[in-house]
This record gives structure tokens, C-alpha cells and sequence, in this order.
């Protein structure tokens, strides 16, 4: 197997939104910038295929006082969210920024020269999302990145971080084409690999890539943080989306329509007529809405745009194609689906694996060299574009003051995966990724899924270190795309591992932690809840934020 | 499943095989007709259609399970018989 070792001051991990803004930034402050992407980097991440809304305060429209659209956004939409107002505050004093940064490299945020403020809105309230054309924005910002100096490496899935004390000094990935291993010596490491899916069953069970993200964030970063060290928060407070029923396919606040119950009922309180001003934002208080409806005999909810005019119709399709939303488009012209005469059923998507890496405004984890950007941190294109700069200012920033250390103290971590490599290639017998990637969600999902107790999430646990054995010692890679499966598969059981420690230390039941036998939410837990590694085990703790 | 191409019409350029991040076309050679090695990884973004050159070379196929349900006027009238 060859081993190239690459040199840079930072070390983007991830190419999607959060990793090529740091790499911008960061390029821009002079440092010599690698970003490893594991896949293509035009077409990588959750905003690979567009958005459409971007969250921002725009003085000139909300005027100077930025604490009042803060002030707005808790009371409202992000009332429940577990973040601290000083990381909002570090979102929106840079976020109006951002976008005429991306209006002037060719990333449409402006409609006909103005703000558009649309969906995402409770009527009568102060408007906090513009719309804007994003379908081509990887593209942009792959060239943008370029145009600065930054190198894309793609096809490179980074599995290890490297350190020299409590320093990061670097990372250690695989080829997922062909048979290399790269070490990169980086002064500085920034995290941006996304989500994570494919930790519990997914809509359909077994389809594991029909996932609105995709199917291949598989909470990289978070594994490997925690491996290193680094903490995490919240690991056990998984996540839900809504949308179609059966594909897979965000874009809530692009519908211009009203979530309806069999009976043509509206769901919610907010809109009663389709209006493309607001969406309907129920869905946003209540994703649980067609799951409830249904188990209480009241279902099937549906997206009703019936009835709207033909200018609005096609206002929603131009935005779902800048959403992400094509194949969907695609898909309801060729099965003569037409929003206008056919309401569409929505439901509940299943579970998400949860967590965050621990960062602050200035995104610095808690490890030095160590940075965390995008859905590893803070979540939503706003976010990720905000703290992906943020954090390419700060890295670089830290870059200029260190020197590089030395990667062959870390020759272990190295020489360990290297050896994990060779298992998986060499063997001949075994299951593959795919079915150690099913047995993991089957006992996600039975165990510490929808309800958790916690003779329930001892029994999962214990069975998840018994998969987790086999993996270890039978899984097998016929080759290099399925090698980096593998290790995808390999982070999913640690983040499952962790889901099952702080689900059982979590004794309180909150918004998708649902423990019958702690049933009252703990006001006393309104904090983080960090877990880190001390020896090989992981070990818990509550701070306020 | 998706995608499928069209071998008359493909020009063997190679785009969808660099552009896609699932790398569906895992083992394609350089300047040949792409193979589709790992169909069930698709998740139909469409990259693969975009970046094609020749209209019609490739295209998705959406699976069966992901047929989204909708209602029509006739779907709540009870079954004849």
C-alpha cells in the first residue's frame, strides 16, 4: 500500500459548504489550504444540488439591532434549539455578510435586485429567511476556493485525526479509488463532514441511500473527533425531518400549499390557504404531525397545493430545482403527479443520528488545532456557510502562530489503520458493509429509537458490542469503495455506541428522547450534555452553555 | 435502478463517473462506456444527467419503493364489489 504525505497549514475534512468557505477564508489569509473530500466535491454534502433559503439579518430590512432578530428567531423557530446566544450572535453578525459575498461571486441571493423574504414564516412576524437560486452554489464555491488557492482533493475519505499531545497535527484518510493512504501534516484541522445518516433505518428499510441528505454522511467528523479526544454534545438526541412520503427529499418551506388531514382539514393554526409568502410553517413546529396523525387513526396528512394559480405553481417549481429538488420534479412529471390537482402525502422521516462537536463562536473544539464547522456543529446552509468561514479565519489565524509537528509520533494511529485496511481487503469471507450497516440500524432502531428505557437500551447496547465484534473481526471490503464504506460503517458504531452511553445518562424524556421511564422533562438538563473519551471509554458530563 | 445509459449515445467523456460523490460507477475505465457497479448507492441528485453532454445518454430511473403517494379525485371511493 503507498503512503503520500501531504503538507498544508490547514486541513479542510468534507468539501461541502462549511469546508470549501473555510477553505476560502482561510486561503484568503495566506495559508496553504487542503481540502479531502471522499467524494467529488462539485457534488458533495446537503447543499450538493442547491438550496433555496437562506437564514440571515439583513440591517437594512430588520434594522441595525441584530438582537432582535435573535430575539425573534427564540421566541420562534429556534425557541427549542440548544444553542448558546453567543454562536447565533457570531451567525448573524457575519451571515448578512456571506451573502453578498456569494451575490458577487455569482450565487443568486438577491431576486430582481431586492431581498425576497419567503417561507419559514409564522404570518405576522418578522420574516428571517431570503430566498435565493443555489443549485449551482458547490460549483461556485469549488471555484472560488480554487481561484484562491486552495487544493481539492477528492475521492479522499480522512478517518483518523493525528495528535501530538492534546495538539491535532494532522489526519490520516485512504484513497476510496485506489490502494493509498494519505497522511497529511496540517497546523490546523477543521471538520465539515456533515450529518449522520444511515444510523437508523431509514424510510425504506434497506434502501439506505434514499436519504434527503444523502447517503453518505455518516458522522465521520464525530467519530473521529471523539477518537481523538474532542468532545460531543447531544449525541443522543436524534433528529426527524418531513417532506414526501416514500422519497426522500427536503425542501418543507418550498411548498406552496397547506399540511392537511384526510378530511381537508388544515393541520396547524398558521395558514389555511396556500400563500407563497409563508409556506406553512406547522411543519416545522410539529415534523411529528403526520406520525401522530396517523397513529391516532386520523391520517394520511397531505401537502395540499391544490388550487393554486399557474404562477405560483411554477414559483414553486423554479424554487424546489434550486432546493435540491429535481429528481422529485422529474419524477412527479413522469408519473403526471401535478401539485395543482393532486395533494401530496407527507410523513414523518425516521430517525437521524444526532450530536454536534463541541464548538464555539470562534468554531475551535475542544482541542487545540481542532475546528468544527457546518452540520458536525451548528446545522442549516446559514450556519454552514457562516461558521465555515469563521472557522477558516480562526485556523488560519492559529496556523500562522505554530509550527508543524511531527506525524511520526503518531506513527501508531497510522500504522493502525494501515492494519485495519489490510483486514478488510484481505479477507475473502464475511459480511460486506451493507449488512453490518443493517444490523446496526435494526438495533438503532429497536432499541434506541422512538422509546428508550433503560433495561431496553442495556439489552441494545450489549447486542450492538456483540455486531460490533464480528465487524471488527469478519467485515470485509472487496475493494477500495467498499473499504471506505467500511470505515463509514466502522464511525457509525462508534456514534451508535455513544447514542446508547448518553441516552442512558439522559434520565428525562425531551423532544425526540423519549424515556417512559423518566416521562417529565428535567428543566435541570437544559444544558449540554458532553461526552469525551477517557481511557477507551466514554464518560459524560452536563454544562450549561 | 438508476442510472442507465445509453451506450449508442455516450460518448465515453467520463463526467458522470468523476462528478459522482456515491461513485455508482466504482471500476469504470478511462474513455469507456461507464459501468454501474453499485445501482442501490444512487441518490438520485442528478449530477450525472447535468454534467452529460449528449441529451438522452443518461437518465434515472426512480425506484419502485421511492413512488411518491398522492391523491387524485377517485382514490377515496370505495373499491367496486
Amino acid at each position: 500500500m503507498e503512503e503520500q504525505l501531504i503538507e498544508c497549514d490547514v486541513l479542510c475534512v468534507g468539501g461541502g459548504i462549511a469546508g470549501l468557505m473555510a477553505a476560502i477564508r482561510a486561503s484568503e489569509l495566506g495559508a496553504n489550504v487542503v481540502v479531502a473530500e471522499k467524494g467529488n466535491a462539485h457534488y458533495s454534502g446537503c447543499g450538493r444540488r442547491g438550496n433555496d433559503h437562506f437564514e440571515t439579518w439583513i440591517p437594512e430590512v430588520h434594522g441595525a439591532d441584530k438582537e432582535k432578530f435573535i430575539d425573534e428567531l427564540l421566541k420562534t423557530a429556534k425557541g427549542e434549539i440548544l444553542i448558546g446566544r453567543d454562536i447565533l450572535r457570531a451567525q448573524f453578525g457575519k451571515a448578512h455578510e456571506i451573502v453578498e459575498l456569494w451575490d458577487e461571486w455569482g450565487i443568486p441571493m438577491r431576486q430582481k435586485g431586492k431581498w425576497e423574504f419567503a417561507g419559514h414564516a409564522f404570518p405576522g412576524r418578522m420574516m428571517t429567511h431570503i430566498k435565493y437560486e443555489g443549485r449551482f452554489q458547490k460549483t461556485v464555491l469549488v471555484q472560488q476556493a480554487r481561484k484562491r488557492g486552495a487544493r481539492i482533493m477528492n475521492r479522499i475519505m480522512v478517518d483518523e485525526l493525528l495528535r501530538d499531545g492534546d495538539r491535532v497535527i494532522g489526519a490520516v484518510g485512504v484513497h476510496t479509488r485506489e490502494d493509498k493512504v494519505f497522511v497529511f501534516q496540517a497546523k490546523a484541522v477543521i471538520l465539515g463532514t456533515g450529518k449522520c445518516s444511515r444510523l437508523y433505518q431509514g424510510l425504506t428499510p434497506g434502501m439506505m441511500f434514499n436519504d434527503g441528505h444523502g447517503g453518505v454522511q455518516t458522522g465521520d467528523g464525530r467519530a473521529m473527533a471523539y477518537r481523538a479526544g474532542a468532545e460531543l454534545m447531544n449525541v443522543e438526541m436524534p433528529q426527524r425531518h418531513i417532506g414526501p412520503k416514500y422519497f426522500a427529499k427536503f425542501g418543507q418551506a418550498t411548498w406552496v400549499g397547506v399540511l392537511r388531514d384526510a378530511e381537508g382539514k388544515p393541520v396547524g393554526p398558521f395558514v389555511s390557504e396556500p400563500d407563497r409568502r409563508y409556506g406553512d410553517i406547522v411543519m416545522e413546529v410539529n415534523k411529528l404531525a403526520p406520525e401522530q396523525y396517523g397513529e391516532r387513526g386520523r391520517g394520511p396528512v397531505y401537502m395540499d397545493c391544490t388550487g393554486i394559480s399557474d404562477e405560483d405553481a411554477a414559483y414553486m417549481r423554479h424554487w424546489h430545482i434550486h432546493e435540491g429538488n429535481v429528481s422529485l420534479v422529474d419524477h412527479m412529471d413522469a408519473e403526471g403527479i401535478d401539485p395543482r390537482k393532486h395533494p401530496i402525502e407527507f410523513s414523518t422521516y425516521p430517525l437521524r443520528g444526532g450530536g454536534l462537536i463541541v464548538a464555539n463562536e470562534k468554531a475551535e473544539t475542544s482541542l487545540p488545532g481542532l475546528y468544527a464547522a457546518g452540520d458536525e456543529a451548528m446545522g442549516d446552509i446559514s450556519a454552514a456557510a457562516t461558521f465555515g468561514w469563521i472557522s477558516g479565519d480562526t485556523a488560519a489565524t492559529y496556523a500562522r502562530t505554530v509550527e508543524h509537528g511531527d506525524v511520526e509520533v503518531t506513527r501508531p494511529i497510522i500504522a493502525a489503520l494501515e492494519s485495519r485496511v489490510d483486514e478488510l481487503r484481505g479477507r475473502g469471507n464475511g459480511p460486506d458493509w451493507e449488512e453490518a450497516n443493517i444490523a446496526l440500524q435494526q438495533v438503532m432502531t429497536d432499541y434506541a429509537g422512538k422509546v428508550r428505557n433503560e433495561a431496553r437500551l442495556l439489552q441494545g447496547l450489549a447486542h450492538l458490542r456483540r455486531l460490533r465484534q464480528k465487524v471488527d473481526t469478519e467485515m470485509m471490503a472487496r475493494n477500495q469503495h467498499e473499504l471506505g464504506r467500511c470505515l463509514e460503517v466502522h464511525n457509525l458504531f462508534d456514534v451508535g455506541e455513544l447514542t446508547f452511553h448518553a441516552a442512558l445518562d439522559r434520565r428525562e424524556s425531551r423532544g425526540l428522547h423519549n424515556r417512559p421511564d423518566y416521562p417529565f422533562k428535567n428543566p435541570l438538563l437544559s444544558q449540554a450534555h458532553i461526552v469525551r473519551m477517557e481511557g477507551d471509554r466514554p464518560v459524560t458530563d452536563w454544562r450549561s452553555y | 435502478m438508476p442510472p442507465i445509459i445509453n451506450p449508442d449515445l455516450c460518448i465515453k467523456c467520463d463526467r458522470c463517473v468523476n462528478i459522482c460523490t456515491e461513485d455508482v460507477f466504482f471500476g469504470s475505465k478511462k474513455h469507456e462506456t461507464p459501468v454501474i457497479t453499485y445501482p442501490r448507492e444512487c441518490v438520485h441528485f442528478n449530477g450525472c444527467v447535468d454534467v452529460c453532454p449528449v441529451p438522452g445518454a443518461i437518465w434515472l430511473r426512480y425506484p419502485m419503493p421511492s413512488m411518491i403517494v398522492y391523491r387524485t379525485s377517485s382514490d377515496y371511493e370505495a373499491p367496486p364489489g
